[in-house]
């Protein structure tokens, strides 16, 4: 026990030291960049296209504004920097290609510590880079463009393929006497289309490690066909208040063969998943509100594409309400919150004795509220909630740190964030995650003795974007 | 739940056919009208008012309204192409042509 104490308290020196050292070496990247303030501001190529800051379409990035919703929804295309023209008449096509190439980069560095190191690994973690990306966004024409993002993985220590939506869209149109903006989205990630920051792919937290165990349940729509699936669908906004969105998806693993075997993947879809998103939302100068609804159904066959199917149906509900307070400085309160409900039958899996029971349904609350210090600063506090069918096969006992010792997906915590943007294209943050619940027990939760208050992270990341 | 997945889809693929056959004003109007729906409308609205969420956000001007309406078409076409406060400038962009026939349009937005 001595012993022990001795050694937890040596893991605690040496975290604090590393802390401090990590601190210090942002604090002094970050006030060289103070410093050095470059005289032409280095922003991405939407800015570039748009001559706009960034703060014009984002609170603070990746969060949109009323701009940056309309932006998106025209289909990345709006610019005020030149372009290569030929008019379309007669049997001629038309062009209109930007003059600068849409390319951006992002190079995120980070550092990661749990409360408790997992066994057998060491605590504190430096990922320099923890990711880097290629984007090519912006305008392809005059009504197309796109947000294409290739991420390169220190763990994989490869590039992938990472977030991308191109979309057609055209805004010249009216229904019911009243202006109407429609368009086409190719996409490979349900929600990444979406105008809103309370959906999974944009929403809250907006940055995370990928070093601390997270909770092993997580609903369809909520990022797990992220990246592994290929859509084809359908958007439009009338009258600047109902949104409507449908999209089918079909598997499509980023290096896997092709043809798809299925084998090795735990979603292989079956025929067509569709998605569907309908949102309201109404705005005065100062106020925005979106109340919404999205869901999701897929059959899928696990490490195959024939057999037994296992059947998802996700249904969620979400808002999102920006506040900008004149009082202070414009600065802007924003609160968000989405709730989904996923039942499945999961008879393939059970048939192969994944799972104890067919009949499952997995319960998600995700809630924050963030306040933005002009466009410098903005301080967030989240929490989350996931309850479901307890299934002892399916939510695996015996796996130290991430199984569950009684089989209950049931995990809630609650995340603290403070951003810092010396430049609008520099984020310099500080995330809290902690758990109340984790994969099913506040303690012992996964048989081995951890508790999930082990689990809790402190991040801190630099994100420079040019 | 399959079925009704399906006449979703068919429902969402009907939509998406039947949307780009409305009546298009930029098709009935001018290149005056493409450009404004191209450059403008993002935040004056396709009706100049500028009542849009985006508009609203960024307290653009209504085109339509006296104090714009008073101003000449010289300052006007200045604001187009050299920006103004937050309206950034289209001069690298749109030939002196369109810039000069966006005016005219602007002009001809129904008074309010």
């Amino acid at each position: 026990m001595q012993n022990s104490r001795i050694g937890f308290a040596a893991r605690t020196n040496f975290l604090i030291k590393f802390l401090i050292k990590a601190l210090g070496a942002i604090a002094a990247i970050a006030l060289l960049v103070v410093l050095t303030e470059p005289k032409a501001r280095a922003v991405p190529s939407y800015s570039r296209q748009t001559g706009l800051s960034c703060a014009t379409c984002h609170f603070a990035p990746p969060e949109l504004t009323p701009f940056g919703r309309k932006f998106k929804l025209d289909g990345y295309t709006f610019a005020t920097k030149p372009t290569v023209k030929d008019a379309a008449k007669d049997h001629k096509s038309g062009l209109e290609l930007l003059e600068a190439f849409p390319l951006s980069v992002l190079f995120d560095t980070s550092f990661t510590a749990t409360q408790k190191p997992q066994p057998g690994t060491q605590n504190g973690n430096l990922e320099f880079p923890q990711a880097a990306s290629l984007f090519l966004a912006g305008s392809w024409g005059s009504h197309v463009g796109s947000f294409l993002q290739v991420t390169y993985d220190s763990q994989g220590d490869h590039f992938t393929w990472d977030n991308t939506d191109i979309r057609y869209a055209d805004n010249s149109r009216h229904l019911f006497g009243k202006p109407v903006t429609y368009g086409i989205t190719l996409n490979n990630n349900p929600t990444v289309e979406d105008l809103w920051n309370s959906t999974p792919a944009w929403g809250f937290p907006f940055v995370s490690n990928n070093v601390a165990p997270t909770p092993s349940a997580a609903a369809l729509v909520n990022g797990s066909l992220a990246q592994d699936v290929a859509g084809l669908g359908g958007y439009g906004m009338w009258n600047d208040h109902l949104y409507l969105a449908a999209t089918i998806y079909r598997t499509e693993h980023i290096g896997g063969p092709q043809p798809n075997p299925g084998t090795g993947f735990p979603f292989n879809i079956r025929g067509v998943a569709p998605y569907w998103r309908a949102a309201w939302q109404a705005s005065t100068e100062n106020n925005n509100l979106e109340v919404g609804t999205y869901g999701m159904h897929m059959k899928s066959s696990p490490n195959a594409i024939m057999g037994l199917t296992d059947g998802y149906t996700d249904w969620a509900f979400d808002f999102q309400y920006d506040r900008t307070i004149p009082q202070f400085k414009n600065d802007v309160l924003s609160i968000r919150g989405t709730y989904i409900r996923e039942n499945s039958a999961l008879e393939a899996t059970f048939d192969g004795g994944g799972a104890s029971q067919s009949r499952h349904h997995l319960n998600t609350v995700q809630g924050n509220a963030e306040y933005h210090f002009g466009t410098r600063i903005s301080g967030t506090v989240g929490f989350f909630d996931i309850t479901g069918t307890a299934d002892p096969l399916l939510f695996a006992r015996g796996t130290a740190i991430t199984g569950s010792a009684n089989g209950s997906p049931a995990s809630s915590g609650y995340i603290f964030n403070l951003s810092w943007w010396p430049q609008q294209n520099i984020n310099l943050s500080y995330q809290y995650t902690g758990y109340l619940r984790f994969n099913g027990a506040s303690t012992n939760y996964d048989g081995a003795g951890r508790n999930a208050a082990a689990n809790n992270s402190n991040y801190l990341l630099a994100r420079f974007v040019f | 739940m399959q079925r009704i997945f399906w006449r979703l889809a068919l429902a969402g693929t009907f939509i998406c056919l039947v949307i780009p056959a409305l009546p298009s004003r930029a098709q009935a109007q001018n290149d005056a009208v493409k450009a404004y729906a191209a450059n403008c409308a993002i935040c004056h609205s396709a009706n100049g008012s500028g009542d849009a969420s985006a508009g609203k956000a960024l307290k653009a001007k209504d085109l339509r309204s006296p104090e714009v309406q008073k101003i000449s078409d010289a300052d006007i076409s200045d604001v187009i192409t050299k920006g103004k406060g937050q309206m950034p400038a289209f001069g690298s962009k749109l030939s002196a042509d369109t810039i000069k026939s966006m005016v005219a349009y602007v002009r001809k937005l129904p008074k309010k």
